[in-house]
């Protein structure tokens, strides 16, 4: 059982000891009661941290702007940055440590179980509670959430409007941290990589249909790639210019820039777009569903993601985000890697 | 009278073994179909996704990416990390929907003339029934 | 003049509209989204507010302005690509839609009109309906100037009234879509002017938010121009698009040339939508960039909407839709950036 007064607590102690430069956590928008992403600096604001089944930002993503920061400071405040965690937000600073992106010594992990449940999907809530202005979610002990609308309390099954990746997540509980609170259990309801298998199933010409439809509705937005904290490259293959140039740089350079995909919404470059973001994230994404929450059409990019997750353990028994001295996935290979798809 | 359709096939080539296999076919005056246009790479685990993914957006209708066998890799282990890469890069254009005969893979040693032009002629074959490949193709 | 047209009668209106390329909100996938009318019978009015705003149609996310070319000894030429002349019905569009086509109209209009804009803009006929509930929790149209039954920039104004609809037509453009209509349209009977007038009426009491005393505004942004205000308020942004391309008044736009082949020389200069969101928006050719941070980004939003629109044309640039809360991914509300500015002591 998760305590919240524990993580306050805990929070409180590292502010007003100095141990961190700020903690990044989750505070409550009194708007629609959903949490959102919050710095918190003082060790009074620790009181404003909450912890509920609409904490499903991955706030790992603000190492990103972290690094950033520091990098851009004339003397920048060395401490570690404090970051309240899930299972699947771990992994993802895993994977930033497997990649040499941060160091360890540059975060203080406030680790927080989702035990039997995880967070909901925004829009199967709206479903569950048509209509109703709502107040607050909350955990409900044996697997249920307690929804607080306008209009009174409800118990929600939590399997009703769980997100689709807490369905498959191979460990709910954070796997690297520093401070844990709550049960470490391990569960896939509907079995690890069971989204991927009906998307298997389809013929060929049913799976481009599919993915022709989808992929066609991308309005270049990239709310999937800036919300993805291993989409961390300052300049991206999308990027119309070089983001590296500088008075020297010649105009001859400057046009010479490969132009990969043209920023035209149109479907050839929409799948262009997709398929590489896929691949550069093939063996890093640790399925934390923010792209496909993100997405404001409501394509479901985790199944991109998630073939490359499942190829990544039938082929070469990759798993991602465990072990942060594991290296890359295609940064290493084994002898018995197989081939037969090579002549 | 319509013509044949004469799909077009980028083949990228590392320059140690497989480019020097296709030259000693050309050397030796073997015949194969002239739908390739190769392009010499340094090593097949050079070979970024992005230009397989581009040879199709500007429409090839296939791609072949050759290399050295497993040992032979003039830089060691190129060719290790090659097979790894392109196995997701084929699962992925497969699972997207793209016909799996249109990116293939192969090692071809700089004494296998005959190996290269034979895998040619068979990616033609394979090919021609597909038709043009429309599916990632840019539309100009 | 007004009428009143039964609501199983609309798809049978829209048969009629079929010189036009008609769009209608319909809903894909869980989004609703303004689609060009395929199927009259399935199209229904009862929907929340879409994704991406009606803008979509008369500014499309890409547009050709022309292509070049060169062949041989001819030398080169170019082909201007100019919209097409079909007209477009978009029909059930919110009034906060139609005012934002208004505010655009502005930009794109004066001496140097946008030849590209206003083809599509002449040729458009607006549809409206009155919100007689909120079709989002962030709705705060009220507040910025608009209104749940504005008439502003539509050609015809639809009430629903249980079974019907009550059709207010309010330009010439509007009147001959009626009369394409003939006789599905009947006189309104006594009384049900009155409940169309009740229906609009209490549709302005609805809303659930609002942005309340911000005159002052427009001078407070002014003066705080270097204030680390906005360095705290954009921590969490994530710097994506989704504001500015949902937005249905954000107008920003790339162009870029594509080529097609070097030779023979083809290829076309098309314009997309941009947005100040991205960090290479304000990058200059010399590698400076005078936003380089998120900070001066989202101020630059902000004083877009709220200072500098009104410098130049009186009036808020934000029509109140609440798109821009809805789908924020890290839940950075303007209804709070600006009462926090309202409430700044400086």
């Amino acid at each position: 059982m998760v305590k919240l007064e524990e993580l306050r607590k805990e929070a409180r102690r590292l502010l007003a000891e100095g141990e961190v430069r700020c903690i990044i956590g989750y505070l409550r928008n009194p708007a629609d009661g959903k949490a959102v992403p919050g710095f918190i600096r003082k060790p009074e604001e620790a009181d404003a941290l909450v912890w509920d089944p609409t904490c499903f930002h991955n706030l790992a993503r603000f190492l990103v702007d972290e690094k950033r920061r520091k990098a851009r400071e004339k003397n920048p405040d060395t401490r570690p940055v404090g970051l309240v965690v899930k299972g699947c937000d771990s992994r993802a600073v895993v994977v930033l440590l497997q990649e040499k992106f941060i160091e360890r010594g540059d975060v203080v992990l406030l680790g927080l179980s989702c035990e039997k449940t995880g967070v909901v999907d925004e829009r199967k809530l709206a479903k569950a509670v048509p209509g109703r202005a709502l107040r607050q979610v909350e955990f409900g002990g044996e697997e249920e959430f307690l929804v607080t609308t306008e209009d009174g309390q409800v118990r929600i099954p939590a399997g009703d409007v769980l997100a689709d990746r807490c369905l498959e997540c191979p460990a709910n509980f954070p796997v690297l941290s520093d401070w844990l609170q709550g049960e470490k259990t391990k569960r896939a309801p509907a079995g690890l990589f069971a989204s991927v298998e009906p998307f298997e199933a389809r013929s060929t010409e049913e799976k481009w249909d599919f993915w022709l439809t989808q992929l066609r509705k991308c309005v270049r937005c990239y709310a999937c790639r800036s919300v993805c904290p291993m989409c961390y490259c300052d300049e991206c293959v999308v990027d119309t210019i070089n983001l590296a140039v500088t008075p020297d740089t010649t105009a001859e350079e400057k046009a010479q820039k490969i132009r990969w995909v043209e920023k035209s919404p149109v479907d050839s470059e929409n799948i262009f777009y997709h398929l590489v973001r896929a691949l550069h994230l093939a063996g890093r994404c640790v399925d934390c569903g923010e792209c496909e929450r993100a997405c404001p059409v409501n394509i479901p990019l985790r199944q991109l993601n998630k073939k490359m997750e499942k190829e990544a353990k039938t082929l070469f028994g990759y798993d991602v985000g465990f072990d942060p001295d594991t290296p890359a996935l295609i940064s290493c290979f084994r002898d018995e890697d197989p081939q037969d798809f090579i002549r | 009278m319509t013509e044949e359709f004469e799909p077009k096939i980028v083949a990228f080539l590392c320059k140690w073994c497989s480019s020097a296999g296709s030259d000693l076919a050309g050397v030796s005056r073997m015949e194969y179909p002239p739908n390739v246009v190769p392009i010499q790479v340094m090593c097949s685990g050079s070979i970024s996704p992005l230009y397989i993914l581009s040879a199709f957006n500007r429409g090839a209708d296939g791609v072949l990416v050759s290399g050295c066998h497993p040992g032979d890799c003039h830089y060691i282990k190129g060719n290790m990390y090659a097979r790894r890469k392109l196995a997701l890069v084929k699962k992925l254009l497969e699972h997207v929907g793209l016909e799996s005969q249109r990116f293939q893979m192969s090692w071809v040693s700089a004494a296998e003339g005959q190996k290269y032009t034979q895998i040619i002629k068979d990616l033609v074959q394979q090919l021609k029934p597909l038709g043009p490949q429309t599916k990632l193709r840019r539309i100009d | 003049m007004d009428n009143i047209l039964p609501k199983k009668d609309l798809s049978r209106w829209l048969e009629k509209m079929a010189h036009a390329a008609v769009y209608a909100p319909r809903l894909v996938d869980d989004i609703w989204s303004y689609e060009i009318v395929t199927d009259p019978g399935s199209v229904t009015l009862e929907y929340p507010m879409t994704a991406v705003p009606a803008k979509k149609i008369i500014f499309p996310q890409r547009e050709i302005l022309f292509e070049y070319g060169a062949d041989g000894d001819s030398g080169p030429e170019i082909k201007e690509r100019l919209p097409e002349d079909k007209p477009v019905v978009i029909l059930g569009l919110r009034p906060c839609e139609a005012r934002a086509v208004i505010l655009t109209d502005k930009v794109f209009g004066g001496e140097l009109k946008d030849i590209y804009y206003w083809r599509r803009r002449e040729a458009v006929t607006l549809v409206g309906l009155v919100c007689a509930s909120p079709p989002s929790a962030n709705c705060f149209c009220l507040s910025v100037g608009g209104s749940p039954r504005s008439r502003e920039g539509l050609d015809i104004l639809l009430t629903g009234l249980g079974e019907s609809y009550y059709v207010q037509a309010l330009t010439p453009k509007g009147e001959k879509l009626v009369r394409e209509g003939g006789a599905l349209f009947r006189p309104p009977q006594p009384g049900e002017k009155q409940s169309a007038e009740t229906i609009q009426a209490e549709s302005e009491g609805k809303l659930s938010r609002e942005l309340k005393d911000i005159e002052d505004v427009p001078r407070k942004l002014k003066g705080m121009f270097d204030s680390p205000f906005w360095d705290e308020e954009s921590l969490s942004c994530i710097r994506c698009g989704i504001c500015t391309y949902l937005c249905p008044t954000c107008h920003c736009f790339d162009i870029n040339d594509e080529a097609v082949s070097s030779s023979p020389l083809r290829g076309r200069r098309v314009r997309t939508w941009d947005t100040c969101q991205f960090p290479d928006f304000t990058m200059h050719s010399s590698g400076h960039n005078p936003r380089p941070d998120k900070a001066s980004r989202l101020r630059q939003r902000i004083n877009h909407k709220f200072q500098y629109f009104v410098e130049t044309w009186q009036c808020y640039q934000c029509t109140g839709c609440g798109r821009c809360i809805s789908l924020c991914p890290v839940g950075i509300d303007i209804i709070k950036v600006v009462e926090k500015v309202r409430d700044h002591a400086s």
